[in-house]
């Protein structure tokens, strides 16, 4: 039982870095119909600029994550601006081969910069381990869990209350109609990927925190399980990417505490074409006729 | 108030308007009526610039509209509302009714003509929180108009309100349509329910296949022979 429960909790904080990576995926793809596969990379790039800033400043960390979000933003903008844009009106298949080819070729940018091996990432967060009950929490652990939980927060008010939340959601509804409102709809766009480009880079800062690592590729694995999350809960829609986030989290963080680890990536990659089988709308998408 | 000259153009690789010309002064209710296919849509799309015209230019107050984008069109005072509503399926009528007055930033007065809207359909006002994906179509109707009028257009473009309605609920539109055009807003209206439209109009255009085959005043042409064969069902 304490197993469980530790288990749990690790599930729960996993999952959060999870949830913040697919936030980004879903609100790319709810609003240009795009599954984003350069967004693990951003991910990995907002773990570098954390890297960099923590081993040349004596930064705050909270300062190291803010720069690094803000830095990921800009970079996610330009990536829309530079690669996307320009293919606004082409077939939906030549964006996605795009991004793939954004994906690659970030990784190997990465790899001509930092070079292959893992650089390790300066304790940002004072590590020691804090007792509830019979159950051990790592600060780490809880920090990750509590910051992924205040960004979905302020990501809701925004989407829900404010004028350009709304108008978010007017574009990713009905691009034409949102045109005749007035709104800027390729400001609107830049903005979504500024703000889901910022939320995969404290996924990928908290990644690197928690595994202690920073690596070229480390954007692949977990910007799929991010995916999966997305699609898990409903692609599209940011709810369903905080549920499947930590759906996938705890399923990977449970099955490694009772299966042998190797099972760990079969289950969660499973659990992608099971959906697909099933539910291929997700746990909270509807099953809507497509437009045309 | 808006002048259209010698404009074509082109819908996917159809062409769909040639060479047509006609213009709206301000004050007045102009109709364009004419069969599914005529053009009726894709003319009001080209002036709120949804579409771009391979000839010809459009002014509105003068101002010629071939360097600007649909987003600037709600800045100059014109609003369009536009075939099958198009309202925000998953926003909250509320929230549809804010996204119409989006360019607008004088929160007291925003209010105000929140009000004014339902004071024209009291219906919205009890969905007020609702989902406008929920609503009937009529009343989706109705919160696309109140949408465009919260921009507080001096032109109103008007794309098919009529279209899929029962009766009861077109007669109630077109009243509407009466009491808008009493406030002195300049309006444009597309519809295939000539006979309505008519009614409600000073002047009307009629099309056929992309051009323009006949014009005058609309009561005139409520009494035409050939109008009313071919457009009032007799």
């Amino acid at each position: 039982m304490v197993l469980f429960l530790q288990q749990l909790i690790n599930g729960l904080s996993v999952g959060s870095i999870y949830a913040l990576i697919a936030l980004g995926y879903t609100m790319v793809y709810g609003i240009i119909k795009l599954i984003n596969f350069a967004h693990g990379e951003i991910m990995m790039a907002g773990a570098y600029f954390a890297f960099l800033i923590a081993v040349s400043t004596n930064l705050p960390f909270v300062a190291v994550m803010l720069i690094s979000m803000v830095l990921a933003a800009v970079l996610g903008v330009v990536i829309e601006r530079v690669a996307y844009k320009p293919l606004r009106n082409a077939p939906r298949i030549s964006l996605l081969i795009t991004a793939i080819g954004m994906s690659l070729f970030l990784q190997n940018l990465a790899l001509v910069i930092f070079r292959a091996d893992p650089k390790i990432m300066p304790t940002l967060i004072a590590k020691h381990p804090i007792n509830i009950g019979p159950i051990q929490v790592g600060t780490v652990t809880l920090t990750t869990l509590v910051l992924s939980i205040i960004f979905m927060v302020i990501l809701d008010v925004f989407v829900k209350k404010t004028k350009p939340g709304k108008a978010m959601r007017a574009v990713s509804e009905d691009k034409d109609a949102a045109l005749l409102m007035g709104i800027n709809v390729d400001k609107t766009i830049s903005l979504t990927f500024a703000i889901g480009s910022a939320l995969g880079a404290l996924g990928g800062v908290l990644y690197g925190i928690t595994y202690t690592q920073v690596y070229p590729t480390m954007g692949i694995l977990p910007g799929l399980k991010a995916f999966i999350a997305a699609v898990l809960g409903g692609i599209g829609l940011i709810p369903g990417a905080v549920l499947g986030g930590f759906a996938v989290g705890m399923v990977e963080t449970i099955s490694k505490a009772y299966l042998p680890t190797q099972w760990t990536d079969a289950i969660v990659f499973g659990i992608l074409i099971v959906v697909l089988l099933i539910k291929p709308t997700g746990i909270l998408g509807k099953n809507e006729k497509e437009k045309v | 108030m808006l002048k259209v000259e010698n404009i074509d153009v082109y819908y996917d690789k159809i062409h769909a308007i040639k060479d047509l010309s006609f213009q709206v002064k301000k004050g007045e209710v102009v109709t364009l009526i004419g069969a599914n296919g005529a053009g009726k849509t894709t003319i009001l799309k080209t002036i709120s610039k949804l579409l771009t015209p391979t000839q010809g230019n459009i002014f509105f107050e003068d101002k010629p509209l071939n360097k600007l984008t649909a987003d600037q069109m709600v800045y100059l005072g014109m609003a369009h509302v536009p075939e099958g509503r198009r309202v925000f399926a998953q926003m909250s009528v509320e929230e549809n009714l804010q996204m119409g007055a989006y360019i607008r930033k004088d929160k007291d007065n925003i209010k105000k003509d929140m009000e004014r809207v339902f004071g024209y359909f009291p219906r919205l006002k009890e969905r007020i929180n609702q989902p406008a994906g929920t609503l009937s179509g009529g009343e989706q109707q109705m919160l696309a108009m109140g949408r465009a009028l919260m921009s507080k257009p001096k032109l109103l473009l008007m794309d098919e309100p009529s279209m899929g309605l029962a009766p009861i609920l077109v007669q109630e539109i077109f009243n509407i349509i009466q009491t808008i055009k009493k406030t002195g807003t300049t309006i444009l209206l597309v519809e295939q329910n000539a006979n309505q439209a008519l009614q409600v109009a000073d002047r009307a255009y009629v099309l056929e296949t992309g051009k323009i085959i006949k014009e005058g005043d609309a009561k005139t042409m409520l009494n035409d022979d050939s109008i009313k064969k071919a457009y009032l069902g007799g």
